[in-house]
């Protein structure tokens, strides 16, 4: 249990790019304005006050958010604004306008013993704030298993959820503060490494491997240039690769198991879904075959050249001079469950008071 | 079935595609270190802008574009005028001052166009070029050329109500027409990150109903990429998208700026970013291209600027009676 | 043949036959047509003040409404000049020239120039000026001059229908960019015009009442207010030679001095403010190329250095008028003849 005598601190990330890239030119995706993340940090700030958390600490970006947060915070009227938590500007580092940028945040939040870290962003911006909780070193007295929130501002969405924000703030000030339990609170998410010699990816999600040159605008919306597809589960009600997995052989998040697909003309496939590869495309795509994906098996790609996609992003070009392989990890990051928090705050009083 | 599907050539990049491109990009690289070096000397009249650093953009995009369509540029228009097809040798004497270049010596580095290549001129006027742009677009519409107009425009110029009642004039007419903000990150010595409220460009184009899209300007891949997809829906009826390309510019905002508002980030971007050295060392790791071919193209590229400096060192300037024609058609 | 027609029906009758001749030619502006995106008539207005009555129906897809967006659309209509296009564009009222002025005096007026002679650009912004409507201060300018210091426009204004007509028809045939400037008040006076079509050459100044004892030189409705000073002149005596400069650039300046070389004497009668206009442009002509020719001090005629004041008590003492000129004219005729 968290020591509720120390400060309890919540660490904020939000990624100012995600929710900008071609798909609103090739699908019409929606623009998630650097305004409304901004608004969105205020709403998580006024949850985590309700519900006892000290301090925030928000991640510095070039986009204007973190700007944007700060005007708010100068502009507060005392007495008149619902109260925040002190809130830090993690601004050691000097901005990269890259994933550096939340990688470098998370650490910082880690170091300062952050007991929630939120993240604002797409799949994209999961997997790395997922990443830089797994991969930080232990030492120093943080811990590695700080619970993520993912909150969705992104395209493809999946992992992430789109939750209110408002919401999210008090569900990660509960777990905070130790007020509800972590084994209901929180659930273990898997995930898939990628290894190709000398890049290194993974994917909380899907790993797409497509034909084509060059990673170019990195997202991912033609099926038709997809070879195969691994996911770390797939949901019916999915958008992106991982949907073309959910309609045929759902594997909830909740399963120990993934699912690897290989993919064929929609001409002479055996099996045709007609699938939401991204928003506002629905497409037929071609599915050769398909198998369990068990955890702590390593799938060689079987692509020699071509670009290899996590969670949608194209990352990894292979020109054929290296092999590449696919494994389904179940030690991935601890995610706090919003709804199972707030039923347990609903079912032990923890947000009622009686007179 | 086999074990890959067959490789699509993105955009249509071939190598044939892959040579022009870099060629391309390394001409205006070398047309602006050239003139960097050129303007320090003193024989270069007033000012001029630089372009090096945003290559990818100008490149990326004008690939897709031939002489039925349009460009408007900027005062830093060098790149954009070379993309579009506009004779280098004829460009450099235009930046001398001299009878023989682009616009006889008349109007200089901001105002280099050649109309029948559909490049409507760099332009000194910030904002100046888009509403241009409005008007291009509707002539290829009303012509059904399958014309599109591209307006190149800045940080700085996407402040300028030119710009906004652009975008919604070329939404409301459903325009052929693709907005590139090309944000360097200043206008003049102003930082975009203080300028522009909200931050993003693109953001502002939902306010008009039209995609808007942020592309990482050092990637010619990336900004080849999703310039071919709205200029490919603007051709099809697809109306207009704006697309915000950030990068930064290696040099000052003119010749001779000292730069002092910016620390080390162009040391920075030349050294990790740089779209020339991306460019390489992506198309030699697919095989497409070997180093051999780019260096020659290299050596091609620094003949052409070493004559066209030559050249425009020896012509000649005009003379009184340039002064007073070309005003008008008839008068 | 010649029927009587309003200034308006002739500007609608030059577009008409231009565009019957010519689809290239297409007419843009704030409800050029009127009605877009709503429930009820299109071309419900025609232009503000119905000019372009009845093109939308005649010419689809050639009538385009904007928005009330000056600089996008008037750059609009200069872009598509240079890619092939003569657009009309129509800038309702010449003092939101403020809004646009950039993209005429930068951008269509300089191409030209600064591309080295490679580019033309055929386009015509038509835009009402001049006071008399009650129309107050941002509305009844006269702000001609500005348009005609600029190199590389060219600066119409007709005085009737019949000269509407001519000249519009050669502003949509003419190869650079023209500012066609109609008064407001003008719109429903009426004049015997040539069914046919015909064109008027800028620059050259045409000389509407023949007279020897003074030159007086008009544009726009002062040409009017000029013709009723002479005729009553006439009755005291004196003899006026009254000009209508049709075009301030080109301007005729050969016209205006055999005029005032026959006359001796120039009054100038100019509706825009007093300092940088047309009279002090042609009384400068004058001075330094007839000097020797005249016979007294110029006068001019025009309004004063003021905003166009809005009330009924006081728009007529702003708008220069016949009893002014009479007075100009007598002051420059000394003793003789008054």
């Amino acid at each position: 249990m968290p020591d509720r005598d120390a400060d309890v601190a919540v660490g904020i990330v939000a990624n100012p790019a995600s929710g900008r890239d071609i798909r609103r030119l090739v699908a019409q995706a929606s623009v998630f304005p650097t305004t409304e993340k901004a608004d969105m940090v205020q709403r998580i700030l006024a949850g985590l006050a309700a519900t006892g958390v000290d301090s925030a600490l928000l991640s510095v970006d070039l986009g204007g958010i973190s700007a944007g947060v700060l005007r708010a915070r100068n502009r507060r009227r005392p007495g008149a604004d619902p109260p925040w938590p002190h809130v830090t500007f993690l601004d050691e580092d000097v901005p990269t306008n890259s994933a550096q940028d939340t990688r470098n945040a998370v650490g910082r939040m880690l170091d300062a013993g952050a007991r929630v870290v939120i993240c604002l962003g797409g799949d994209g911006t999961a997997r790395v704030a997922a990443s830089a909780i797994l991969d930080h070193p232990a030492p120093t007295g943080a811990r590695r298993d700080v619970p993520l929130m993912a909150l969705s501002t992104g395209t493809n969405n999946v992992f992430p959820r789109l939750r209110e924000a408002t919401v999210a703030g008090v569900a990660a000030g509960l777990v905070a503060t130790g007020a509800v339990d972590p084994a209901t609170a929180t659930t273990r998410a898997r995930i898939l490494d990628v290894d190709a010699g000398d890049r290194r990816e993974r994917a909380l999600v899907d790993v797409g491997v497509c034909a084509a040159h060059f990673v170019g605008s990195r997202a991912l919306w033609d099926p038709t240039a997809v070879s195969e597809i691994y996911c770390a589960f797939a949901e019916p009600d999915a958008v992106g690769l991982s949907s073309i997995a959910g309609l045929i052989c759902p594997s909830p998040r909740e399963k120990p198991q993934g699912v690897v697909l290989r993919l064929g003309s929609v001409d002479s496939a055996p099996v045709v879904v007609r699938a939401p590869i991204a928003p506002g495309v629905v497409l037929p795509v071609g599915v050769l075959d398909w198998c369990v994906l068990r955890s702590g098996e390593a799938r060689p790609v079987t692509a020699t050249s071509g670009v290899i996609a996590v969670d949608g992003e194209r990352e990894i070009e292979l020109h054929g001079d290296r092999a590449a392989s696919v494994r389904l990890r179940d030690d991935g990051s601890l995610c706090v469950d919003i709804a199972a928090v707030m039923s347990e705050a609903a079912g032990e009083g923890l947000l009622r008071s009686h007179h | 079935m086999t074990d890959t599907l067959p490789t699509p050539v993105p955009g249509g990049l071939d190598a044939q595609r892959l040579r022009e491109a870099y060629r391309t990009m390394r001409t205006i690289r070398a047309f602006e270190e050239r003139l960097h070096e050129e303007f320090a000397s003193g024989d270069i009249p007033g000012f001029v802008h630089l372009y090096a650093g945003e290559e990818a953009s100008a490149t990326g995009v004008c690939m897709h574009l031939d002489d039925r369509d349009s460009i408007a540029s900027t005062h830093r228009g060098h790149g954009h005028c070379i993309a579009k097809g506009v004779d280098v040798k004829a460009m450099m004497a235009e930046i001398y001052g001299r009878r023989t270049g682009a616009c006889q010596g008349k109007g200089g580095s901001m105002h280099i166009a050649d109309l029948s290549k559909g490049m409507l001129g760099a332009n000194g006027i910030v904002g100046g070029g888009p509403p241009l742009i409005c008007g291009t677009a509707l002539a290829s519409k009303q012509q059904n050329t399958g014309g599109v107009g591209v307006a190149f425009f800045g940080d700085g110029a996407s402040n300028q109500g030119t710009t906004l009642e652009s975008l919604n004039l070329a939404s409301v007419w459903g325009l052929p027409a693709i907005f590139v903000a090309e944000n360097n990150g200043f206008a003049e010595a102003t930082a975009s990150a203080w300028s522009v409220a909200a931050d993003n460009i693109a953001d502002r184009a939902a306010g008009f109903g039209i995609p808007g899209v942020i592309v990482d300007g050092f990637d010619f891949f990336a900004v080849h990429e999703a310039a071919g997809e709205a200029i490919e829906r603007a051709r099809g009826g697809g109306g207009p998208t704006l697309i915000e390309v950030k990068f930064t510019r290696y040099y000052g905002h003119f010749e001779g700026d000292q730069q002092s508002y910016r620390l080390d980030e162009v040391k920075q971007a030349r050294e990790t970013v740089d779209c020339l050295k991306a460019f390489r060392s992506r198309v030699t790791g697919t095989g497409l291209l070997d180093e051999a071919g780019l260096e020659s193209i290299d050596g091609e590229v620094f003949a052409l600027i070493d004559a066209a400096v030559a050249e425009a060192k020896q012509a000649p300037r005009p003379t009184r009676s340039d002064l007073e024609t070309d005003v008008y058609v008839s008068y | 043949m010649a029927r009587t027609i309003s200034y308006r029906e002739a500007i609608n009758e030059a577009l008409t036959q231009e565009m019957e001749r010519d689809s290239s030619v297409i007419v843009m502006g704030e409800d050029n047509a009127g009605g877009a995106g709503g429930s009820g008539e299109q071309d419900a207005w025609g232009g503000v003040l119905g000019v372009t009555k009845g093109l939308y129906h005649k010419f689809p897809g050639r009538v385009l409404d904007t928005p009330i967006s000056e600089s996008a659309f008037i750059g609009a209509a200069i872009g598509a000049a240079t890619r092939g296009q003569r657009p009309v564009a129509e800038l309702m009222f010449i003092d939101f020239m403020g809004v646009c002025f950039d993209q005429i005096f930068n951008q269509a007026a300089k191409f030209r120039y600064m591309f080295g002679g490679k580019a033309v650009t055929p386009v015509v912004i038509r835009t009402m000026y001049g006071a008399g409507l009650n129309a107050a201060a941002q509305h009844s300018q006269s702000l001609y001059p500005l348009f005609t210091h600029i190199p590389g426009l060219k600066v119409v204004l007709p005085s009737n229908a019949y000269e509407a007509k001519g000249l519009m028809t050669q502003a949509v045939r003419d190869d650079d960019p023209v500012i066609f400037c109609e008064h407001k008040a003008l719109y429903d006076t009426t004049a015997d015009v040539p069914e046919d079509s015909y064109t008027i050459p800028f620059g050259e100044a045409n000389v509407v009442r023949d007279g020897e004892d003074v030159t007086i030189v008009a544009l726009g409705r002062m040409v009017h207010v000029a013709e009723e000073a002479a005729g009553e002149l006439a009755t005291s005596g004196i003899s006026a030679d009254v000009l209508d400069l049709r075009t301030t650039s080109p301007l005729d300046d050969e016209t205006i001095l055999e005029s005032v070389a026959s006359t001796g004497r120039l009054v100038v009668v100019d509706e825009s403010n007093p300092r940088c206009n047309v009279a002090t442009d042609v009384s400068a002509l004058v001075a330094r190329e007839a000097f020797s020719s005249l016979r007294a001090p110029i006068e001019m005629v025009t309004a004063p250095h003021t905003p166009v004041p809005f009330s009924d008590a006081l728009e007529p003492l702003y708008i220069p008028d016949a009893q002014r000129v009479v007075n100009a004219v007598k002051t420059v005729m000394g003793g003789q003849n008054a």
